[in-house]
């Protein structure tokens, strides 16, 4: 019976979520509140991808802006020199930054969590320093520190560019349902149930003759894929970016702390944390920053800690009690 | 020649202080098992602490370690009671507490941003009695007298420490609780006071750095990052938790560095750490001096 009110109840909360979530971009029309909404979803979404492997495979990764910085790098490099459609390069930046998971995560991931968290600090350092250093990767113009800049091509779908914000708001929104839908199919198949063994408890799950570093590679293969789409997405939206800005060592940790915060391993913790310290991130900011410069950093922080202090699994446990009880009070069992 | 011998031993010299702040990362690690985030913040608050005695007062910025260094122990020992001990308790059966190392993330943007809100962006020098202070060897080598200072005091806290570690009771209860923290707990050690007085450690060579780097290095408050990376590349080089590795690590990483400077762009010297790194994770994840139970 309980179970039966829960999925009842979940599908209406998920039906109203997603009516919730599509119908925003008509009612707000203040530009800057819509691209907080969109960076909100944007970070949603990379949490959410770094969840595959962060979350279910009990490892640490804390270098994921390389894969970022992959994606838009590819999609931006066949864009500008062979005119290929960001939409195509995007999915090339896919496959490399999978390939490139791969060849990095087989030796790292059976390194146990500092080591594997500090390695992949180091790999994501090193491909930022490479880049930033480099005018030209074989063929290709990259302009080290000073980044890329895509021609601006109007409101045209070919070209991944639109005029208005609303067009990447439900992209964003689309790679959000994709990763999600992707991350509950993954939990419930074989993959995701050896995968979280082999988290839990590696030496027992391979006792029991499970691959757990085949899986945990997989998963990470899978994590990198979506992450590169996210950083084609950026530089479509922005139509320039550089190292710094999608490489950078800050973008790795804000992706990790998010899931952490919200609660990794589930599927709603990274779509919480996003929810919650994104927009509290931008307004800080914006309403702290002139004032005190860094305050907003103090206060994330601070979140940070006291989230760990009281809630070591993230805000997404006492938040599904809270749910369970209202519906059990509605229901009156 | 000469330029190749000076660089050398500018590397030995800056490699050393380096190790220096990597002890502190190894001893937290060997017995928390914890990797610091906060570390290289912590640094820059034992810099931002040397920096105000000696600016303050004038005084000689060797002479403010016996007050930096018990000020900076305080520091991580309270540090370590306040903010990371309920966490610890949380996850005590863990091998290796991941939330520990987000709450130190914690610590490391509260202490960034807090030196930026009080001290500003600026890049600020302390003018001491040695800065800039040069010694001639013979051959036209030159070598700035205050990295000589802090190789000399590096090797003698890296001494001390080994002593304590070995002839004291407290170094003998934080080596067992490092082995083996159950065990130690029923031998009845204190295990969360260990923890507390290794933390402590930490932070103190981090204050010990501190005086050693203000005469000739700038202080800002994110100069930690500058150290942290090292510091992290340092004892997994030279094995975490182990003190000769973090010496030796850390004055490897310094050669490195400033003799890669002399044949390529410093930058690139950068990326030759990163990679070597790598490539050691791959062959030997223990590194140099670590033991093979850590991985």
């Amino acid at each position: 019976m309980k179970a039966l009110i829960d999925s009842h109840a979940n599908k209406y909360l998920l039906a109203a979520a997603l009516l919730i979530a599509l119908l925003a971009p008509q009612i707000i029309t203040s530009p800057s509140i819509m691209q907080i909404m969109i960076l909100t979803l944007f970070f949603a979404y990379l949490t959410s991808s770094w969840n595959l492997v962060g979350g279910f495979a009990g490892v640490l990764p804390m270098g994921h802006s390389a894969f970022v910085g992959i994606g838009a790098y590819t999609s931006t490099i066949l864009y500008l020199h062979y005119g290929l459609s960001p939409w195509f390069g995007m999915l090339a930046g896919g496959v490399l930054a999978a390939v490139v998971g791969i060849i990095i995560g087989i030796p790292t991931l059976k390194l146990r969590g500092a080591y594997f968290a500090l390695a992949t600090i180091a790999f994501g350092e090193g491909i930022r320093v490479l880049v930033e250093n480099l005018d030209m990767i074989g063929p290709f113009k990259v302009n080290g520190p000073r980044g890329l800049l895509i021609s601006l091509a109007g409101n045209s779908f070919k070209d991944y560019q639109f005029t208005s914000k609303e067009s990447y708001y439900y992209i964003i929104l689309a790679l959000l349902l994709v990763v999600l839908a992707m991350t509950w199919v993954l939990m419930r198949s074989k993959i995701g149930y050896y995968l979280s063994a082999g988290g839990e408890d590696p030496e027992a799950a391979a006792a029991l003759g499970i691959n757990v570093p085949r899986y945990k590679v997989m998963a990470m293969a899978i994590s990198c894929f979506f992450t590169a789409l996210a950083g084609t997405f950026y530089a479509q939206m922005f139509l320039y970016f550089y190292p710094k800005s999608i490489l950078g060592l800050d973008m790795s940790f804000e992706i990790a702390f998010i899931a952490l915060i919200g609660g990794r391993g589930t599927i709603v913790g990274p779509l919480l944390g996003a929810l919650l310290l994104r927009p509290l991130n931008e307004f800080t900011r914006i309403y702290l920053g002139g004032i005190l410069p860094g305050m907003h950093l103090v206060i994330f922080g601070l979140i940070l800690i006291l989230v760990m202090i009281f809630q070591p699994r993230g805000i997404q446990e006492p938040l599904t009690r809270l749910y369970r009880r209202i519906l059990y009070r509605i229901h009156g069992s | 020649m000469e330029i190749y011998i000076e660089s050398l031993l500018n590397g030995l010299l800056m490699g050393s202080i380096y190790g220096l702040t990597a002890v502190g990362l190894t001893v937290i690690f060997g017995v928390l098992k914890v990797i610091n985030f906060a570390h290289g913040s912590i640094l820059m608050v034992g810099m931002f602490v040397a920096y105000w005695c000696v600016t303050l007062t004038g005084m000689n910025p060797y002479l403010a370690i016996p007050i930096v260094v018990p000020l900076m122990f305080y520091f991580g020992y309270f540090m370590q009671q306040i903010v990371i001990e309920p966490v610890f308790k949380a996850e005590k059966d863990v091998r290796e507490p991941i939330t520990v190392i987000i709450v130190t993330t914690g610590v490391w943007y509260i202490l960034d941003n807090l030196a930026l809100m009080f001290f500003g962006a600026e890049y600020r020098v302390a003018h001491t009695s040695v800065t800039g202070k040069l010694f001639e060897l013979p051959g036209g080598i030159y070598l700035l007298q205050p990295k000589v200072y802090g190789f000399v005091i590096t090797f003698a806290c890296a001494l001390f420490l080994f002593w304590f570690l070995k002839n004291t009771v407290m170094g003998k209860a934080i080596r067992a609780t490092s082995l083996d923290r159950d065990a130690a707990s029923l031998m009845g050690v204190n295990q969360y006071r260990i923890y507390r007085t290794a933390f402590g450690i930490g932070t103190a060579a981090c204050g010990l750095a501190g005086c050693v780097l203000i005469p000739f290095y700038y202080v800002y408050p994110s100069v930690g990052l500058v150290f942290d990376i090292r510091a992290f590349i340092i004892v997994v080089l030279g094995g975490l938790g182990s003190i000769p590795g973090a010496i030796i690590g850390g004055i490897i990483i310094g050669v490195i560095e400033e003799v890669g400077a002399m044949f390529m762009p410093s930058t690139w010297t950068e990326l030759v750490i990163y990679g070597l790194f790598l490539l050691l994770l791959f062959v030997k994840p223990a590194g140099l001096f670590g033991s093979k139970q850590d991985f």
